[in-house]
């Protein structure tokens, strides 16, 4: 039965997988009559009859001289090769190469972001579950209502402006030179920590915040269960409880949605990397829209959705293994 | 309790607008947030009485950089001396309108979205669920930064993008709650006197659902104006008007930072802050006039990571003790479930 059920979860992932697939081949297609169009340099001092050329061979250079059919064929295969296609950018860098160079920037900040916010949620969402009514608990809840209603794009201009040019302590912008100079030598990681640390902490707020909420409310459930009573009841310890029952149970669902969480953190970082100026995939991506630099856009799209639905995947396959009360099949 | 009892009971507790309204009235909370949605919405309309200046007003040579003072209650720009309050009482206008229509017009399509998967099932209940999960792994904001640059910047592509991609959310939640309200007794009566499905559907599926579809309004509303700050920051709004997120944007484009020009940091930001906290808090008071048993805010933040709200569904979850039944094709639920039902 679960063998049956990790298939049927498989092949439904490579079902979403080619529908956002097809999805992400036709919406450049979206709302012109040539959707070669948007590909064509300015026509600029060229007769009709040289720009004409010029289209022709624009057309044939990104593969739209062929039927519409055969494009989506051939943007299948290329992806079964792990091709995403070419940049419109001068050298026609491939795309993959262009994600390959700025996803561990990225990365740098997400998984940063992820750790410091989850182990400081934990921790305080433990707290106010435990303190539950008390200021600790009516701290977390007016602090989920501001950080909320706080854009973190503000919070990072805030302390942009705070921490980066009244206080100094970090850089307000990040260093033009710290991805080209980077060698892993100590020196560099060090630039590296230095400049990251306004974005994270903008992007952590909001992080800390939710996962105690989560925690919190997980932690509560957990405590009205049964064998939680029992445990009291044979006369263990609050710590043992705490640890040994509570905490292992109110893991469960915040360890299954780390996955979910990297892919929101890695598509969300946009806003936060544009005001850091962090060379990342986020500013990647404006760059390739400001630039309509649309094979580049749809790459990094195709990219994410697929991160995503690989994270689910993951996420959905871990629950039934680590919880072994989840009945998997049919609820019904 | 039974799940059904505690749904059947929630949307008992529903009512006309008129009774909502002074249901919250009644909380001293929902009162703050009554006051300052009313308040928000006649600066909005009175833009033009209210604006001490005109906002696009670029031609303020002898007025750059000004700190706060009688004159410029809130300062005026380094570059090209607007004064600050009147931008903001502008942007409120884009703020308020963007997330209040686009609100309203998600909430139409997700019930009727979540109506039809629940209660005609079958065929539309597959592909409307389908449908769902492709949608939830899309990322967003990427998304909306593509189709703008396809369809224009206008703001009508923004609520466009908004209503299709956002309505994931409370479909879900009106499905739940569908399929529970179709088992209960009063439509099954109906339903052997001899009514009509879209009888049915809007006389008794609809007003049942409309409590959790009137709360999750405000609650988009609130999301949609972040979102909307954010896209207007990465200068994807409608570059003619005047909106919180572009304020934001020209102040960090301006040198606001380098400067030292903090009033023109702050002043934006407040606005944003003040609109979506009182959106949020006539939200938060309504779960808890439709469900006391739920503590106040638990989870909220979710609403606002993505677009589709994964929020109600834990509202929902919260309620329930046996869980109604879920699609197979579904995806197991990662999010934890809140507390309630044991207090």
């Amino acid at each position: 039965m679960k063998r049956s059920y990790v298939i049927k979860r498989i092949l439904y992932a490579i079902f979403i997988f080619f529908v956002v697939l097809t999805l992400n081949f036709f919406i450049p297609r979206l709302g012109v009559r040539d959707p070669a169009e948007r590909y064509y340099p300015p026509q600029g001092s060229m007769s009709e009859i040289e720009y004409e050329i010029i289209k022709q061979f624009t057309r044939a250079q990104y593969g739209f001289d062929v039927s519409t059919f055969q494009q989506y064929i051939r943007y299948v295969r290329g992806l079964a090769r792990l091709d995403l296609g070419t940049s419109l950018r001068s050298g026609s860098p491939k795309v993959t190469a262009l994600i390959g160079e700025r996803l561990p920037w990225t990365l740098v900040l997400s998984v940063t972001t992820l750790i410091i916010s989850l182990s400081i949620g934990l921790l305080f969402g433990t707290l106010a579950a435990w303190r539950r009514g008390r200021w600790q608990d009516t701290l977390l809840l007016n602090a989920s209502t501001v950080s909320v209603a706080l854009p973190a794009f503000f919070i990072a201009l805030m302390l942009s402006f705070y921490l980066g040019f009244e206080l100094e302590l970090f850089p307000a912008y990040t260093n033009p030179n710290m991805v080209a100079q980077f060698d892993w030598s100590w020196e560099a990681i060090q630039v590296v920590l230095n400049n990251a640390a306004l974005p994270i902490m903008s992007m952590a707020m909001g992080g800390i915040v939710g996962y105690s909420q989560s925690t919190r409310n997980s932690v509560i459930a957990v405590t009205n269960e049964d064998f939680v009573i029992t445990a009291r009841a044979k006369g263990l310890s609050h710590t043992t409880v705490l640890y040994k029952h509570i905490l292992r149970n109110a893991m469960l669902p915040l360890a299954t949605s780390i996955g979910m969480s990297i892919s929101g953190l890695i598509g969300g970082a946009i806003i936060i990397e544009q005001v850091f100026n962090w060379q990342g995939m986020g500013t990647l991506f404006l760059e390739a829209n400001s630039t309509n630099d649309y094979p580049l856009m749809m790459g990094i799209m195709l990219f994410l959705s697929a991160f995503a639905i690989l994270a689910n995947l993951i996420t959905e396959l871990f629950y039934v293994i680590l919880d072994p009360r989840v009945t998997v099949g049919d609820k019904r | 309790m039974s799940t059904r009892n505690v749904l059947l009971q929630a949307a008992r507790r529903g009512g006309s607008l008129f009774g909502l309204v002074k249901k919250l009235w009644g909380h001293p909370k929902g009162r703050l947030g009554l006051i300052l949605v009313s308040l928000l919405v006649l600066i909005a309309i009175l833009a033009p009485v209210l604006a001490p200046y005109d906002p696009y007003d670029v031609t303020q040579r002898a007025e750059k950089g000004l700190r706060p003072s009688l004159q410029h209650p809130l300062g005026t720009t380094i570059t090209t001396g607007q004064d600050i309050l009147s931008m903001l009482i502008y942007g409120s206008r884009v703020s308020l309108m963007i997330g209040i229509i686009t609100g309203v017009i998600l909430a139409f399509l997700g019930a009727l979205m979540g109506v039809i998967a629940g209660y005609v099932g079958g065929f539309a209940d597959t592909l409307i669920m389908r449908v769902v999960d492709i949608l939830l792994v899309i990322p967003t904001l990427p998304l909306i930064i593509v189709l703008t640059n396809l369809l224009g910047r206008s703001y009508f592509v923004i609520v466009l993008v908004f209503v299709a991609f956002g309505w994931t959310g409370l479909a879900r939640v009106i499905r739940s709650l569908v399929l529970v309200l179709k088992n209960s007794n009063y439509v099954k009566a109906a339903e052997l006197a001899g009514a009509s499905r879209w009888y049915i559907m809007t006389k008794h599926i609809l007003p049942g659902t409309s409590h959790l579809i009137i709360m999750n309004t405000t609650l988009t509303c609130a999301g949609i104006m972040v979102a909307e700050a954010g896209l207007s920051f990465l200068g994807l709004g409608d570059p003619t008007a005047i909106s919180w997120g572009k304020m934001l944007a020209e102040a960090q484009g301006g040198g606001a930072l380098l400067f030292g020009a903090w009033w023109w940091i702050l002043a934006p930001g407040a606005g944003i802050f003040l609109a979506v906290f009182s959106f949020m808090r006539i939200g938060i008071v309504m779960e808890e006039i439709f469900n006391p048993r739920m503590r106040a805010s638990s989870s909220i933040y979710k609403i606002f990571k993505h677009l589709n709200n994964s929020y109600l569904d834990e509202v929902f979850r919260s309620m329930e003790d046996e869980g109604p039944e879920e699609a197979e094709g579904q995806p197991i639920s990662t999010a934890p479930a809140p507390e309630g039902g044991h207090d």
